[in-house]
């Protein structure tokens, strides 16, 4: 009996001790999204800060890509917001506006504050009051990937920088040339397959408007209208829907490989940075990358990723930061990163990646970051603007009247952002 | 040879041409293309699974290659079963299994309870609470899911099993599909059971549910196959591995730049196993209650 009681009494004080071991460490809750190898990479740095830190529990929330907006709006209404979280660039606005996010600049490292690209910076930016509250590895952009042997075949020029990029005319007449020569089942692969539900249509068809001379809304006004159903708009939707029409782009029930698809029946891509890895793995030294062409005076490209910030409810805002500059600085995660064709968006990781470095294969995608990107409007009405984009774009692609699908679209989006009474302090500066 | 043995032959050739077989052979043609494009798309995902190539799957697609593997390989199931951690794939299998199982167990017993009672329940108002029943059917699960989402993580209910299973083991469509099994049934089965003393609960029990089995075997699947392909739910609901189900490590596969087929469509079969397994347990029930539903005048 004797022998029980001190059994007992070791037992309950080696639980009560690792109890109170538990008890003690601050758990950091980080909500992400990602494929399982970022998935992996994130478990594995968690693992490597938790060592260095052993009082803090790093919990991780994943959400999938499609429904990210989804679970975010449930921990809002839940109140239980994350202390990290990713969130998409274009949304920043609306989260800070909404008043879920803190700066970051007096809680990051200095050293990677120096460190970021200007389009890092600028993703990251709330414009009203020119805080930083969101930090990343990575930035994003599109290129024109060509298949060389196709465009050897009809003689097109090679740009070798983002200056001398194909003018509106070239391109069409490329387009129209490959469109004759065989093999080639349709001219470019613009990703339709991606659908309506990304952020694709936005993001990668935006930059042709405003390359065109356009854009997507007023970033001064802050009104659609008069903007987005502008005639240089409606000419360069028209423009594209013409592509479709001419059957000289991939229709979405493709799919979305079609220019590294056994076979190469697209000569031309308009890809984002991440599909070199996969044209690589296929078609070697048959790639070409070329810059965004230049639709009207000049050029434009898009930027902005998943990046890296703080909630207003976090509780512990110096170990979240400490986490994320632990991550961002993670030599194994780094790698891994470049190992997926990362876009840089740190300088000293852009020393570290080959690929975009001068005379590397997407030196020309590197180069737009500084010459040409253009971040979607960094406005609280964003997700409505992005929505009536799509379906303007997806309305011309099916056939509709371009004009109609930009002045619908247009209306949308003022209609929004009246409702919220010009989302203030946009509004006061009206 | 004999006048009977060159009667054989031309009573066949006579028997092949009437118009009753060409028809049963159009019929049975017609049957077999049906089938096989119902099963052509489990077919692809199947034969996609083996194969050891995410892009190559994608390039098969749309031609007939997508139904052949010459190298066929169970890599993919066998990266899928290593993954460990935060994609533990059998940890989620798990999950879903114990939530499949608990709502299903506990959908059967409510929603019958909920509609042997509307049936033959001795009490005012069971026409206007069967109304409201199925008027609920009809609110979309869109339009209650945010307002749900606040009542549970109040109830301190988010990442715990309870959050998946309780919301929706009483249905609307399973009390009424139920409603309209028992209320078929002869009002003596209830008469002689009182006479011999039985409780109306002991009526339930032991004379009525016998009898469903056909319409508790449809409402097993249907509300498996719901409770199973649950997505949108458990994201909102849930945080970390600890009770998710294996359609959200699924989205892992489908990722923002690019997406994994390979292991996706090995993960999709593994998925697929458990609910074909309920389906095939629960057929003859299945079949016979929509049989019984046909033949009822």
């Amino acid at each position: 009996m004797g022998k029980r009681l001190l059994w007992s009494l070791v037992l309950s004080s080696v639980l009560s001790a690792s109890w109170a071991q538990a008890a003690e460490k601050t758990a950091i809750q980080v909500m992400h999204q990602g494929d399982p190898g970022f998935v992996a990479a994130y478990g594995k740095v968690a693992e490597r800060f938790e060592a260095a830190n052993p009082d803090v529990d790093i919990q991780f929330i994943y959400a999938p890509h499609d429904a990210y907006n989804e679970k975010f709006s449930a921990a809002v209404m839940a109140k239980q917001l994350p202390d990290v979280m990713e969130l998409d660039a274009p949304f920043l606005a609306n989260y800070v506006w909404s008043g879920y996010l803190q700066p970051i600049k007096p809680l990051i490292d200095k050293d990677l504050l120096d460190d970021m690209t200007e389009s890092n910076i600028a993703q990251g930016t709330y414009p009203i009051d020119k805080d930083l509250y969101a930090i990343g590895l990575t930035d994003s952009s599109v290129v024109l990937y060509g298949n060389k042997k196709y465009l050897e075949a009809i003689g097109a020029r090679i740009p070798k920088s983002v200056d001398d990029a194909w003018t509106r005319e070239e391109f069409e007449g490329y387009l129209e040339k490959l469109s004759k020569l065989d093999g080639v089942k349709w001219p470019i692969d613009t990703f339709r397959g991606y659908g309506i539900k990304t952020e694709w249509i936005t993001y990668a068809y935006g930059p042709i408007l405003q390359s065109a001379g356009c854009d997507l809304i007023d970033r001064e006004a802050w009104k659609s209208e008069g903007t987005l159903d502008s005639d240089a708009c409606v000419d360069a939707l028209a423009m594209m829907q013409k592509w479709v029409k001419n059957g000289w782009v991939v229709p979405q029930s493709a799919g979305t490989n079609q220019f590294f698809a056994e076979g190469n029946p697209a000569a031309l891509a308009l890809g984002g940075h991440w599909v070199y890895a996969e044209a690589v793995a296929t078609m070697k030294d048959n790639i070409v990358v070329l810059p965004l062409p230049k639709f009207g005076a000049k050029g434009a490209s898009p930027n902005g990723t998943w990046i890296w910030a703080i909630t207003k409810t976090s509780k512990h805002p110096d170990i979240a930061a400490k986490f994320i500059s632990f991550l961002l600085k993670d030599k194994e995660y780094r790698a891994y990163v470049a190992s997926q064709s990362g876009y840089p968006g740190l300088k000293s990781f852009a020393a570290e990646s080959p690929l975009y470095a001068n005379g590397g294969p997407m030196a020309i995608a590197f180069e737009q970051a500084s010459k040409t990107a253009v971040s979607r409007p960094p406005h609280p009405a964003y997700p409505t603007i992005t929505s009536a984009f799509m379906q303007a774009v997806d309305e011309a692609f099916n056939g509709g009247d371009p004009k109609e699908a930009l002045t619908s679209a247009a209306k949308k989006i003022d209609e929004d952002i009246e409702d919220n009474d010009g989302y203030p302090p946009f509004g006061d500066g009206q | 040879m004999s006048d009977l043995a060159l009667s054989i032959p031309q009573a066949r050739t006579a028997r092949l041409r009437s118009p009753a077989t060409v028809l049963r052979i159009i019929q049975t043609i017609c049957i077999f293309i049906i089938a096989l494009v119902i099963v052509s798309p489990l077919l692809l995902l199947v034969v996609a699974s083996l194969k050891d190539d995410r892009f190559q799957i994608l390039a098969d697609m749309g031609s007939f290659r997508a139904y052949w593997v010459s190298n066929p390989t169970l890599s993919n199931y066998a990266e899928v079963g290593h993954l460990s951690g935060e994609l533990a794939f059998g940890r989620y299998l798990i999950n879903s299994l114990i939530i499949l199982v608990t709502t299903v167990c506990s959908g059967l017993i409510v929603n019958s309870m909920a509609a042997f009672v509307l049936a033959w329940g001795s009490f005012k108002g069971r026409a206007v609470i069967l109304s409201i029943v199925i008027a609920l059917y009809v609110i979309p699960q869109e339009s209650i899911i945010m307002p749900l989402v606040i009542m549970v993580s109040r109830a301190g209910m988010t990442d715990t099993f309870a959050v998946q299973i309780v919301p929706w083991v009483a249905s609307p469509l399973y009390i009424f599909l139920l409603y309209q099994f028992f209320a078929q049934l002869p009002k003596e089965l209830l008469e002689a059971a009182e006479i011999d003393g039985a409780s109306f609960f002991r009526a339930y029990r032991s004379i009525f549910l016998p009898l469903s089995l056909p319409a508790l075997a449809t409402v097993s699947i249907l509300m498996g196959i719901e409770t199973w392909n649950q997505y949108l739910w458990p994201i909102l609901v849930t945080q970390t591995d600890y009770a998710r189900p294996i359609a959200v490590a699924i989205a892992t596969f489908f990722g923002q730049d690019s997406i994994y087929w390979d292991r996706a469509m090995a993960a999709s079969v593994l998925m697929m196993i458990p609910i074909l397994g309920l389906y095939l347990a629960f057929q003859r029930w299945f079949v016979s209650s929509f049989i019984g539903s046909a033949v009822k005048g």
